[in-house]
Parts: C-alpha cells; sequence; structure tokens
C-alpha cells in the first residue's frame, strides 16, 4: 500500500488521466487494482512490486506521443502522405456515406415484419454503436503497408485519425452522430427503462473510447498488440 | 465539413486546425505583405474554379490546369465499392482461416505458429482482397521495343491471379499508351541504335568502377558538356540512374539544420533523398504558390523547431511535370518567391525535360525563363531520350563539390557506354545538331498530339486532370472496380495502359494514365479514344 502511494506521489502531474473529471476515478480504479493483482498473485498486500508494475503496464499510463514525422520513404504512392488513412474520414462524401449507410441500416431493420418502432430503433442504435466499436477502436493498423515503417500498426483507427490531432472536424462528427442517434433511440422507445439500459451502456461503450485521455490507453492490455 | 473546394482553407493548410476560439477581426488584422496575391477570405460562392492564375502577369501564355472535383454521387459509389470490396475480404479471409478455400498467402509454418508472428496479416490485407484481383492489368511481359507499339506476352491464370501461365502467344502491335516515349526514342532501329551499337563495340557495355576511380570515360565528359549546353547552365553531372540522382544528391546538399519545402505530390526519390539528408522537411499544397509562401515566410520568422536559430539553407523542391496529375508546376511563380525569400531551388524535370518547350528545353523552356535562376536544374534521360540514367545542372562550384561529395559518384557504377551515346545522340537530334529537323519534327507532333488528344477525351466528355500542354493525360476512374474493368478493356482493344488506385492515389481518385507520345500518330490516338469511349459505354463512365 505505501509502495502505491509513493509511486503516486513520484508520478509527474502532468499525467492527463489525473486530470479532473476522471482523476479521482482512475486513482480509485488504480488502487482497485494494485489490491486485486496483488490478490490474483498470491502475494501479500503491497508485498513486492509486481502489481504495481502490472498496473503500469496495464493502463499504460503516459502520453502516445502525438508528434509526428513526415521524413519517410514513399515506396509505391504517388504523394507524400504517410498514412492514406489519416485522411479518410476527411475526404468528400465521406460523412454524406456514413449517414445513407446509417440509414440503409435502419430502412433493413425497418423492413423486418415483426419487430416493433422502439425495437427497430434499439437495435439500429446498437449494431451501429457496434459496428464503430469494431471498425475505429478494435481494428489495428493499416490494410495496406504504409512507409511509416508501422508507425501506425498499434494504432486502432481512431487514433490515427489526422495524425492524432484531437477535435478536428471529422473527429467532432463521429462523436455526435452516435449522440444524436442515441437521443432519437430515447425518444422513438417512448424512454422506456430496458432500452434506456441497453442504449446508454451501448453508447458508453462508443464514447469512453474517443476521449482524449483515452488516446493510445489500453485498459488491461486487451488490444495491446 | 469533408474537403470540397469550397471548404478547403484558403491559406494552404494542409488540414483544419482548430484555432485557440479567437476571431480575427477587422481591427486586429495585421496587413499581409505576402508577396502572392492572397485570396480574399468569404469570397467562397464567387470562387468557382480555384486553380485560375493570381498573378497572370508572371506568366506569358495562359496557364490552364484542370482538376474538376470527385462528383458526390460518385464519391458516394466509391465508398460503397470499396465497402463491399472489404466486406468480401473478410468473407474470403475467414474462408481461408478455416480451410474452406485455398490459401496462397505465406503463412507461418506449423513449427513457428506459437511464435511471434512473422506476417502481419492486417497489413496485407489490401493485397491479398483487392490488388490480387486484378493484378493482371500490372507487370505485363514486354517482348520487344516499348515503342508507339509493343508486343506483349499472353498470360492467364486459372486461379484468379494468384500465378500467370505464359500460354507462348503473343498479342502483337498493341498500342503503348503506358511509356514514358515522350519523343519516340525508344527505338530499335535508326541513328540512335546504330551509334550505341558502334560504341558497344567500341568500349563495351560495362564500365566496371565508379565516376571517382577508374570509371570516367571521355564519353562521359562529351555527355555532360552536351548537357550542360542543351539546358543553358554552366557544368553539368551525369549520373546511372535516375532514382538514385535525386536519393544520393540531395543529402549531398542539405543536412541537419537546412529546410526542405516539399511539394505534396513529389515523387519518391525525392522524398526518400530529403529524408536521408536529415534535413526538416515540410510539405506545402500541391502547387499552391499560398501554402509555399505562408511556409516560406514562417520558417524564416521563426528559424528552426526549438532554438530558433536561423535555418541554414532553404531548399524548395518541385517537379517540372507530376506524373500521376499531369500538371506542370508554376515556375514563374516559385522564382519569384525564392528570389524575394532567397531560397534555393532544386527543379526535378523528370517527367518535363525534352517534352515541354519549343526547344525541348523542359519548363524553364515552357515559360521561357532564364536557367540561371534554378539553382540545380535536375531530370532523367529515362522518359524523352529513350535512355537511362539521371543528370544535374548548376553553377561550376556546385557540380564540382557534388563530383566529389556525391554518394552517387563515388559509390555508384558510372553511366554504361551505349546508353551515354543513345543520349548523346538523342540530345543531339532534339538540338538539331545532327543537321535534320527531326528533332524538331517530333517536337513539334508530340505538341499537337498532346493537345489534340486531350482536346479529343475532353469532347467525349472525360474528366481529365493537369495542364492543358502535360503529355501525362490521367483519366478518372474513380471506382476500384472500373480499374480492372478498364485495364483488361483496353487490353482486349490491343492498347495497354498503366491503372492506378488506392492507396497510390487518394481514394476517391483512381485513374488511367495516358503517356503521349511523338511516336503516335493520329491514327493510333482516334483509336484510343474510340476504344475509351466503347469502354466507357460498356462501364458506365463518369461524364462531365
Amino acid at each position: 500500500m505505501s509502495d502505491t502511494l509513493t509511486w503516486f506521489a513520484q508520478l509527474p502531474r502532468s499525467q492527463s488521466i489525473f486530470t479532473p473529471p476522471f482523476g479521482p476515478f482512475f486513482v480509485l480504479l488504480l488502487l482497485q487494482k494494485t489490491l486485486v493483482s496483488d490478490w490474483l498473485t498470491g502475494n501479500k498486500v503491497g508485498g513486492n512490486n509486481n502489481g504495481i508494475t502490472w498496473c503500469l503496464c496495464a493502463l499504460r499510463v503516459g502520453r502516445t506521443p502525438r508528434s509526428r514525422t513526415k521524413v519517410t520513404m514513399n515506396v509505391g504512392t504517388a504523394h507524400s502522405e504517410v498514412n492514406p488513412n489519416t485522411r479518410v474520414m476527411n475526404s468528400r462524401g465521406m460523412w454524406l456515406s456514413y449517414i445513407l449507410g446509417i440509414g440503409l441500416l435502419h430502412i433493413i431493420l425497418l423492413s423486418i415484419p415483426f419487430a416493433s418502432v422502439p425495437v427497430v430503433w434499439t437495435l439500429t442504435n446498437l449494431i451501429h454503436n457496434l459496428c464503430m466499436y469494431l471498425l475505429l477502436h478494435m481494428v489495428k493498423g493499416t490494410p495496406f503497408e504504409t512507409p511509416d515503417q508501422g508507425k501506425a500498426r498499434l494504432l486502432t483507427h481512431w487514433e490515427q485519425m489526422d495524425y492524432g490531432v484531437q477535435f478536428t472536424a471529422s473527429r467532432k462528427f463521429l462523436t455526435i452522430t452516435p449522440i444524436v442517434m442515441y437521443i432519437l433511440t430515447s425518444f422513438y422507445t417512448k424512454y422506456d427503462r430496458i432500452h434506456f439500459v441497453v442504449n446508454t451502456v451501448s453508447l458508453l461503450t462508443v464514447l469512453i473510447p474517443k476521449l482524449p485521455q483515452l488516446h493510445g490507453v489500453r485498459i488491461f492490455g486487451i488490444n495491446k498488440y | 465539413m469533408t474537403e470540397g473546394s469550397a471548404n478547403k482553407p484558403f491559406t494552404g493548410d494542409a488540414c483544419h486546425r482548430s484555432s485557440n476560439g479567437k476571431n480575427a477581426t477587422k481591427n486586429g488584422f495585421v496587413k499581409s505583405h505576402c508577396l502572392l496575391e492572397q485570396p480574399q477570405k468569404y469570397r467562397r460562392t464567387k470562387e468557382k474554379n480555384p486553380n485560375v492564375t493570381h498573378n497572370s502577369n508572371l506568366y506569358k501564355r495562359p496557364f490552364v490546369e484542370s482538376f474538376e472535383e470527385t462528383p458526390l454521387l460518385v464519391a458516394v459509389l466509391t465508398y460503397m465499392g470499396y465497402g463491399i470490396l472489404t466486406i468480401f475480404g473478410y468473407l474470403r479471409d475467414f474462408l481461408r482461416h478455416w480451410n474452406i478455400e485455398k490459401c496462397h498467402v505465406a503463412r507461418d509454418r506449423e513449427q513457428q505458429k506459437d511464435f511471434v508472428p512473422l506476417y502481419q496479416d492486417f497489413e496485407n490485407f489490401y493485397t491479398r482482397n483487392l490488388y490480387m484481383r486484378i493484378r493482371d492489368n500490372w507487370n505485363r511481359p514486354v517482348c520487344g521495343v516499348p515503342g508507339a507499339k509493343m508486343d506483349l506476352a499472353e498470360r492467364v491464370s486459372y486461379d484468379y491471379n494468384w500465378t500467370f501461365k505464359h500460354t507462348g502467344k503473343v498479342v502483337k502491335d498493341v498500342i503503348n499508351m503506358g511509356s514514358y516515349n515522350y519523343l519516340g526514342f525508344a527505338e530499335n532501329v535508326g541513328a540512335c541504335a546504330d551509334a550505341a551499337v558502334d560504341v558497344t563495340k567500341k568500349y563495351g557495355s560495362g564500365v566496371g568502377s565508379t565516376r571517382c576511380e577508374i570509371g570516367n570515360l571521355d564519353i562521359h565528359e562529351e555527355l555532360e558538356q552536351l548537357i550542360a549546353r542543351f539546358l543553358g547552365v554552366e557544368s553539368s553531372m551525369a549520373f546511372g540512374m535516375g532514382f538514385a540522382t535525386n536519393s544520393m544528391n540531395i543529402p549531398a546538399l542539405t543536412g541537419k539544420g537546412c529546410l526542405i519545402l516539399s511539394d505534396e505530390l513529389n515523387h519518391a526519390s525525392l522524398v526518400l533523398g530529403a529524408r536521408l539528408s536529415g534535413s526538416t522537411i515540410r510539405v506545402f499544397k500541391h502547387n499552391n504558390m499560398q501554402s509555399l509562401e505562408k511556409l516560406l515566410r514562417d520558417a524564416i520568422v521563426h528559424g528552426q523547431p526549438r532554438t530558433h536559430r536561423p535555418w541554414k539553407k532553404i531548399l524548395i523542391v518541385v517537379e517540372g511535370i507530376y506524373s500521376m496529375e499531369g500538371s506542370i508546376v508554376r515556375l514563374p511563380e516559385v522564382i519569384a518567391l525564392k528570389k524575394r525569400y532567397k531560397a534555393y531551388l532544386y527543379l526535378d524535370e523528370a517527367h518535363s525535360i525534352g517534352a515541354l518547350g519549343p526547344h525541348g528545353g523542359g519548363v524553364v523552356d515552357y515559360f521561357g525563363l532564364d536557367p540561371n535562376d534554378v539553382d540545380i536544374m535536375m531530370g532523367t534521360f529515362t522518359k524523352s531520350f529513350g535512355a537511362a540514367g539521371g543528370y544535374i545542372g548548376g553553377k561550376k562550384e556546385l557540380i564540382d563539390y557534388l563530383r566529389s561529395h556525391s554518394h552517387s559518384a563515388l559509390y555508384a557504377t558510372s553511366m554504361s557506354p551505349p546508353v551515354a551515346q543513345q543520349i548523346i545522340t538523342s540530345m543531339k537530334i532534339i538540338m538539331g545538331e545532327d543537321g535534320s529537323t527531326l528533332g524538331a519534327d517530333r517536337l513539334r507532333q508530340l505538341s499537337q498530339n498532346t493537345t489534340y488528344f486531350r482536346k479529343k477525351l475532353w469532347d467525349m466528355g472525360f474528366i481529365i486532370y493537369g495542364n492543358d500542354d502535360s503529355p501525362v493525360v490521367p483519366l478518372m476512374l474513380y471506382m476500384p472496380a472500373k480499374i480492372g474493368a478498364f485495364g483488361r478493356e483496353m487490353l482486349k482493344r490491343n492498347i495497354g495502359t498503366v491503372v492506378v488506385g488506392f492507396p497510390a492515389t487518394p481514394i476517391i481518385e483512381s485513374r488511367a494514365r495516358f503517356c503521349v507520345s511523338a511516336a503516335h500518330t493520329r491514327e493510333m490516338l482516334d483509336i484510343v479514344s474510340l476504344c475509351g469511349t466503347h469502354t466507357s459505354q460498356n462501364t458506365h463512365f463518369i461524364h462531365s
């Protein structure tokens, strides 16, 4: 326990996860994890430092470097854009295609004969959030070889967008769309309790990874490599 | 919003950076002392064509370029196309994983399944699921001279392009619209070929050493003097490989503490050379002089990144003709900027030397400028001269420095004698020094062919990128399936073209690239445009 506290005291205050309002939450989480990990490894509480280092690794405390270098060897491309994935969401017509895709999904679900309107809206919301989570926050790297020697291999598409610059137009758009979907779904499900719980959990799974504080963070080491 | 021409920031920023929220009011505005006319803000509704030259007093002839934007419907359909291909790609991967379908891709051995994986299977996704399906459009074996017409070895594939078998037949007289054969010097008969044969009999074909050691032949000296005369510079140096000219000489010119301002669409050799040099690299938007000026001003005002010391030198790296867009650099404006801000200019005329200008002198000749304004003129012999290799021309001190400090000169074998002779002969023909009018005829034929071909395709309604005078003609295809369809349909009609798609080009700008040559006759160009129309009717092309 004392090890945890000394470690905590030594952390530089610029660490992003400790800024409010998430600071206390994460501190508690850390303490919890230390205790749990100690229990898991069967050691005395606060005995040795395995738990703390495990927490550190698991939470990847520290910022992923956001500066990018554009000096690279470009093989097979006709432009000096190192990672085309960063620009895909900004290209012309992409936002429109995305909205049309959601519309298409909704219409397909509406055409199921036995599904009522609230169920359809909840399903749309769930499937949309699931696909968004999988494509933006689960799949890592690029489907083609990039000249940047693998800098983006461990980054999800959300982290690759605009080379990690936060609050760009596409990022704001992709954050607002699930929220708008959620509001519409809440309306059409007439604020039913079960639908509310399901939709809120789904919205949280899609909003939390988009926080700038969670850039490059892999909780419990899930999806790290 | 997504990028549309009306929404792209006028200041030439690569992406819209959110400011600190303060709005620039009229009272707080600092008067801009920029050299080039800055387009005013909020002029979007009036600004129909952002490619209109703002500083026409610098240009002696009209500079007309067009890069028509992707129509919105086409963009949406293109994304849908890529989406469907991705879904099918995942399906196929699933089938391959469970051994329902035969897997042709390299995989880890059974004994090494528990090791760290050797192959990144996601990075290979695009290659195995999209590229492999249309792979028969590239790497076609050419048997014979790739002149205006060429012979191709016929290949078939029984496993969807994973392996090819040669049937043994040769497809004869395929019209070659893909070779960079601008002046038609890719031929095995004629004065160039005879001279090259004689030189091979005299010198042999190999040199066996580098320029600095024992590989400096008198034919190299003659070639370099000829190049210097052709370009109108003091001195020049020739290298055996065009790519190596860029990548080995830029490190000799700049180093740490220098700044390289390079165009967005610069070739891989320039990017590699800039990277190897260790200088700071900043990229300005393609052919956008406002962006370049902004970068220059920022660089000079703020200096090096952390120390704010002045830069040791600033080198602007541009190309004469950009081969993927067909655009010509705005050289008068670049030179005006370079003079004002005291930067150096490195001009890569790989595609434009011999192809532009009334005397074939490249983009400097085309704009009627003084070659002494360009500090380093670089070019290659691969395109217009039908040979191989590159050159650098400039002041005598610069070239003497490069002779002893360039990596190419010290470590790379010098140019082969028959290649050097081919360049000498072809350059003399272009300059008219061989006594005939063949050079002038070819230059005229090339420019006539370019104008005719571009006009013909434009009248047919295709979307063509680039400058009206550039012999590189990209024809937009946009959708991924059309890339394969176009290449194959054209081959069925005996025309060979180069098609390019994502990720070499932006995702919604796949294209087919035609390279007009002086060796093409008008009938050939008519056939090509007619076949293009037939193909478009079959595959429902995008018309403007």
